[in-house]
């Protein structure tokens, strides 16, 4: 179910298809599509920060309620999970139409790992949190993992390494975002390099595009 | 699929596996290394001094 | 993670102290035989012998310790000796006169003044040939013979910046797409062009760069393999970026990879094979390594406590001992 959100979600970035709705491919009233969308986080409404805005009642709305009610943050949640529930949110306040007070409030997650974490544990993070890799959102954090561009990309090169695909990718879409990524690491073609390697998987692919289509790097 | 949504262990099931999708641990490093095809190294790490000239079998003197 | 500046002096010394004690006591496993220069494997005789010259030379002339200073002074004395004092290149490059190895082990002995006349006025001979011109298939190799080249005073054979930009330094590859072989070439380019560190500056500051980006990432794979003669040898290449960083972790794991006896595997833990033959072929290198690495690192941490490099990594006082620009 997530990889099939996911391929809609990447489909649509790459402007293919019917015109997205989240609600066609997760429908309320199902905890399994509350679940998939609470999993890809922000990239469940990724698409509506292209141009297309959801259309105001729709059903989408619903579904991201029902997933963020469903899932919230427990007290002990870990940061990542705490950031991954918040990018639902932050991506619910600037994509879907509807007051501010439909929405839960943007909850604090902490971000002080972002510069104790030695690099392997901090690119393993900050791949968790691909989703946030979004215009306008998280721009607090975008500002402060500025400072580890080059830990982040010796992440991708450990990732890649590793055949690690998944991490590869969610951590070359965030240095496509960040604005000083070394020359030498190849960001585009290690992008492509990634997408076609994971053969295929969906999530992969979502994060290659959402890199492609929200910052033009990679192919 | 998980159609009583009042079933609680299922929903915390449910949430336990979302927890693990958010945030999955590191798989193994899979490490898998070019092939020689041909001119194999024999050992590891011949090239501090490559492999010298293959010497001919027969004594030639 | 990593430290800028200072070492660990004393697990640095520890190291290459032990190693140097193993190699030491492996002298009879680096005898050559009788046949060595007809139908013994060169890659379990001429080549460990080689890199015990290459290496033990180098930890000699620099490395801030009088006693480990000695010790390998006196198993490149023994190396050479091993040669007959040169003779046995003669008789090599008789033998297979268009093969490089000869001429590049003895470069080693040669940079150091131990030099063979007779050696000098054949390998005039047959490096002179346009056929010793032909493009050779590895340009790592290449840079190899051209160091030699130099040590020996023969004219290079070809340019080594062009063949330089051709390497896997050179080009500046994509750091994720090193593989292995690759990697060895990547610090074997370091080490033909620094002369194994001794000539660090002719290191541009493109290709530090390069390194100092890449390097962690590199040390970090080759960690979680094993394979401690790659990560001796990049943590060698290390210390020869100017303010060379230093990593404590990579050091500790490649310490606590050393064996009780001093040997350091060349993958894996330090279980050893139970044949002393297999057992030496298994340990030499990554042994060598270690002691090399430790050397350099030592010097680099000398360095940073003296303050030698300024916060931009340009050197701001003279030249550490081995340290010479005899570039051609």
């Amino acid at each position: 179910m997530i990889a099939d959100a996911a391929s809609g979600v990447a489909l649509a970035l790459r402007g293919e298809g019917d015109p997205y709705a989240l609600s066609r491919f997760l429908r309320q009233g199902d905890a399994l599509a509350s679940a998939a969308i609470r999993v890809l986080g922000a990239d469940a409404l990724a698409p509506y920060a292209l141009d297309h805005r959801a259309g105001p009642g729709g059903e989408d709305e619903t579904v991201v309620r029902e997933a963020l009610a469903a899932f919230p943050p427990k007290p002990d949640a870990s940061d990542v999970s705490v950031w991954s529930y918040r990018g639902l949110v932050e991506a619910s306040h600037a994509f879907l139409p509807g007051g501010a007070n439909q929405w839960p409030p943007t909850p604090q997650a902490g971000s002080a790992w972002v510069a104790t974490d030695p690099w392997p544990k901090l690119a393993h993070r900050v791949s968790q949190l691909a989703a946030l890799a979004l215009p306008g959102l998280a721009s607090s954090l975008a500002d402060e993992l500025t400072a580890r561009t080059d830990d982040l990309a010796r992440g991708f090169v450990r990732a890649v390494r590793r055949r690690d695909w998944l991490q590869a990718a969610g951590l070359g879409r965030w240095l496509a975002r960040l604005p000083e990524v070394p020359p030498t690491l190849g960001l585009d073609s290690g992008l492509g390099f990634v997408r076609q390697m994971c053969g295929g998987d969906a999530r992969v692919t979502l994060h290659v595009v959402a890199a492609q289509r929200f910052y033009g790097r990679g192919w | 699929m998980v159609t009583d949504r009042t079933a609680r262990i299922e929903t915390e099931a449910l949430a336990a596996e979302v927890d693990g999708l958010v945030e999955p641990t590191e798989p193994d490093g899979v490490f898998r290394d070019t092939r020689e095809c041909g001119a194999g190294l024999l050992l590891l790490g011949l090239l501090l001094i490559s492999p010298p000239t293959p010497r001919p079998k027969t004594d030639t003197r | 993670m990593v430290t800028g500046g200072r070492g660990d002096p004393e697990l640095l010394d520890r190291l290459v102290g032990d190693s140097l004690g193993w190699l030491d006591g492996a002298r009879a496993s680096f005898r050559l035989p009788p046949n060595v220069t007809t139908d013994a494997d060169p890659n379990l005789t001429l080549k460990p012998l080689g890199e015990l010259a290459e290496l033990t030379q180098l930890i000699a002339a620099a490395h801030p310790r009088a006693d480990i200073r000695e010790r390998a002074a006196g198993l490149f004395d023994f190396a050479w000796r091993e040669t007959g004092e040169g003779e046995l290149f003669a008789e090599l490059v008789r033998g297979e006169p268009h093969a490089t190895y000869p001429v590049e082990i003895y470069g080693a002995f040669a940079q150091a003044g131990r030099r063979h006349a007779g050696v000098e006025e054949l390998v005039r001979a047959t490096t002179r040939l346009r056929s010793w011109r032909v493009a050779r298939d590895d340009h790592t190799r290449t840079l190899g013979v051209l160091n030699a080249e130099r040590r020996i005073g023969l004219a290079p054979h070809t340019d080594f910046d062009a063949e330089l930009a051709q390497t896997g330094l050179g080009r500046l590859p994509e750091p994720w797409a090193l593989d292995r072989k690759a990697a060895y070439g990547v610090t074997h380019d370091v080490f033909h062009l620094t002369e194994w560190g001794r000539a660090r500056r002719r290191l541009s500051p493109e290709h530090a760069g390069y390194l100092r980006l890449w390097l962690p990432a590199w040390l970090e794979n080759w960690l979680a393999e094993q394979l401690w003669d790659l990560v001796g040898e990049l943590l060698a290449v290390t210390a020869c970026l100017p303010a060379a960083p230093y990593d404590p972790v990579a050091w500790q794991r490649l310490a606590d990879a050393q064996a009780a006896d001093g040997s350091v595997a060349e993958i894996g833990d330090p279980t050893r094979p139970d044949d002393p033959a297999e057992a030496f072929t298994a340990c030499y290198h990554s042994t060598l390594v270690t002691a090399f690495a430790g050397t350099l690192a030592r010097v680099a941490s000398d360095e940073a406590a003296a303050g030698v490099w300024d916060g931009a990594g340009a050197m701001l006082t003279g030249c550490i001992p081995c340290e010479s620009e005899t570039a051609p």
